[in-house]
């Protein structure tokens, strides 16, 4: 399938987080996470805006830092088969816009979440622990780090 | 006079056309800001041939509108939420996996592929695997038959009923129109065969070289205007193994972003360092011309032995040509190496069908090396390399094409004969005319009705943008339907967002054939709302 594309491209996974639109997109998919958990009726305003975090963090764990290689085949001889899909983004290059905005937001979501659960002690221990699961593997020190080999093949 | 007075129509036309609010492209933004009649004539006076280059190279890159955006990116969130679920229906043996497995995973071998590695496949593409690939039962001319084919069980396997559909090819390469099975190339092809046989099967350096061979190359050189040529037999082989033949280690190519991956293999191959400059961008690559030159390597700071250039004449995905002017410029101004890969341009450019230096009206010494292919425009097969005689001797001897693979053979080889020699007599210039009316009716046709068209007005490649999947693969199976073929090219040929229908016009095509085409065209993207345009006012066909 590989062999009909026109252009160079060796890995699309590194720059589709570029195009016009994604990061609204993501934005809006949050949002819509957010509304579906608001619109469930035993759930109050603090825990939907944890559960949202939650879920968002968790769920960006998995996607960018669980999952490895890439959803299609790839024209770079298979170089980004051990890598997650953080590392893959802009093929490795650090400190790009994209990666500043995957970074910032889930920093964002705590700020927001600790205001609407009224900095309350349990909400605060969960978002924070999912706040740091969700930035601490996106450091550039920990750029092909695999902790006591988990995910390494 | 003439050129000025028709420049002059033409560019009073875009005038009209683009209303000033709305402006994104360098050539409009200029057009526009001389729309009075006094300001023209200053323009025109101060300098003419600046402005025949502005309407020759006339390339619109409409941004793609916001919701559409957000809408691709929900749909294939929506089809990787649904192939997740099916992929964890089949591992946990709830749904029959229908794909290869392999056999040797299931008795404890380490696995040979990963399953995530054809998540797309098995999820996306196969979903709408019916409007790709589909086998044709007859020559692929203007008009041809698709064998039907039936899926019960939802693509993963087919049944041919036999019957074939007839329909307008708007699919297939063929510029000129050569791809008929009757007429005088057929009737020389088949005298050929009968002559001197299938093939020779030797290289062209050992026993390979017939006289067919030397007669193409000589008349190959005389159409080009240049003092000599080669061709091997295979297009794809032409670019990756002739330019290692060319650059090597030590060198600097800077190619086009979007370059052919024949072009990429034979950067790769060669061993020099290559770049690649933003898509006709002639700022870019001046800039990355001067740091090149004035850095040197990477990390020795020695010179650059030496810099090619590496541009395609139409970019088959894109539709745009290359700015050769400005890049013979540039060439001249930096002494660089120009490589010019015409493959979809010669034949289907330029008043003689000469390609894209026949199109500027270029001396064709300019341009260093000059590649094209035979598979479009001539209804053959191969590739050639054309330029200078010292130059093509160098190749003659060290390509690799030349010295390992096998001669053309000689039906191949006289098709493009007969079709060069038609090409100089009334009947070829008829064709060439036919085309570039076609390509600018059909152009004009759709943008008018409001679909986002990329590319020159004048390129025979024309891409409209469908961005979603889903409308890609109802526009192509209604297409069908309504008997006309068309090829839409999706992710990852394209970019995520940019999914599009590629429409190839061709000199065969009749007024009748582009007007069932367009009226089809209107229906379907009034249905699915393909009109995507901010710039050009959404029309029905009716009212054009």
């Amino acid at each position: 399938m590989n062999v009909g594309i026109a252009q160079g491209e060796r890995n699309p996974n590194s720059s589709w987080l570029n195009s016009r639109g994604v990061w609204l997109t993501y934005i809006i998919l949050l949002f819509v996470l957010h509304f579906i958990l608001l619109s469930i009726p035993y759930i109050t305003t603090p825990v939907a805006w944890t559960l949202t975090t939650t879920i968002h963090n968790i769920c960006s764990f998995y996607l960018f830092h669980l999952v490895k290689g890439a959803p299609w085949e790839t024209s770079d001889q298979g170089r980004a088969r051990r890598f997650t899909f953080w590392e893959q983004i802009d093929n490795g290059v650090q400190w790009t816009g994209t990666r500043k905005f995957l970074q910032i937001l889930p920093i964002i979501l705590f700020f927001i979440a600790s205001f609407y659960t009224k900095y309350d002690r349990t909400h605060f221990v969960i978002n924070l622990a999912t706040m740091l699961l969700a930035v601490v593997p996106k450091f550039p020190i920990f750029f092909g780090v695999r902790l006591f080999d988990i995910n390494r093949y | 006079m003439l050129a000025s007075s028709s420049s002059k129509l033409s560019h009073a036309t875009l005038v009209h056309r683009y209303p000033p609010s709305k402006l994104h492209s360098e050539e409009e933004m200029s057009d526009t800001v001389f729309s009075s009649d006094e300001n023209e004539m200053n323009y025109k006076r101060e300098n003419v041939t600046h402005k025949d280059d502005e309407n020759l190279q006339c390339e619109e890159f409409e941004e793609t509108p916001l919701y559409a955006a957000i809408l691709t990116y929900l749909s294939y969130a929506i089809l990787c939420l649904f192939g997740w679920l099916r992929d964890f229906l089949r591992n946990s043996n709830i749904e029959k996996k229908r794909g290869a497995v392999d056999p040797n995973a299931a008795l404890g071998f380490v696995p040979l592929y990963q399953s995530y590695e054809s998540f797309y496949t098995r999820n996306m593409y196969t979903r709408v695997r019916d409007i790709f690939n589909r086998p044709i039962a007859s020559v692929p001319g203007a008009q041809f038959e698709l064998t039907e084919r039936i899926s019960d069980d939802y693509n993963w396997t087919y049944r041919y009923t036999g019957k074939t559909i007839n329909a307008i090819n708007l699919g297939s390469y063929n510029y000129l129109g050569f791809a008929e099975k009757s007429g005088p190339c057929a009737t020389d092809a088949i005298n050929a065969l009968k002559t001197y046989g299938v093939s020779s099967c030797n290289t062209r350096i050992e026993l390979g070289t017939q006289r067919y061979h030397v007669e193409l190359e000589q008349l190959l050189a005389n159409f080009l205007h240049v003092e000599s040529s080669i061709a091997f037999g295979m297009g794809f082989a032409t670019n990756a193994l002739n330019i290692p033949a060319v650059a090597s280690k030590g060198d600097l190519i800077l190619s086009d972003e979007m370059n052919h991956i024949s072009l990429i293999l034979g950067m790769r191959l060669s061993g020099a360092s290559y770049q690649t400059f933003a898509h006709n961008d002639m700022k870019d690559l001046e800039a990355k011309l001067r740091a090149a030159i004035v850095h040197g390597h990477p990390r020795t700071q020695r010179p650059w032995k030496k810099i090619i250039i590496v541009v395609e004449g139409v970019y088959s995905m894109e539709g745009s040509i290359c700015r050769l002017p400005e890049l013979i410029a540039l060439k001249k101004k930096y002494k660089a190496y120009l490589y010019m890969d015409e493959a979809h341009s010669v034949g289907a450019m330029g008043k003689n069908g000469r390609g894209i230096m026949d199109y500027f009206g270029i001396d064709a010494n300019d341009v260093d090396i000059l590649m094209g292919t035979f598979t479009k425009s001539f209804g053959s097969a191969g590739g050639y390399i054309a330029g200078k005689k010292s130059l093509i001797d160098h190749i003659r001897v060290n390509s690799h094409a030349n010295t390992y693979a096998s001669s053309m053979s000689a039906p191949v080889v006289q098709q493009i004969i007969s079709s060069l020699q038609l090409l100089k007599r009334p009947e070829g210039q008829k064709r060439i005319c036919q085309l570039a009316d076609n390509t600018r009716y059909f152009r004009q046709k759709l943008v008018d009705m409001g679909f986002i068209v990329y590319g020159n007005k004048n390129s025979p490649v024309v891409p409209m943008l469908i961005y979603m999947p889903a409308r890609v693969t109802r526009f192509n199976r209604e297409m069908l339907r309504r008997g006309i073929a068309v090829v839409t090219v999706g992710f990852p040929a394209t970019k995520l967002l940019d999914a599009r229908v590629r429409f190839c016009i061709s000199a065969a095509h009749t007024r009748q054939m582009l007007d069932t085409a367009l009226m089809a065209i209107d229906e379907i993207g009034t249905d699915i709302s393909l009109r995507y345009s901010t710039r050009h006012q959404s029309r029905r066909l009716r009212e054009l």
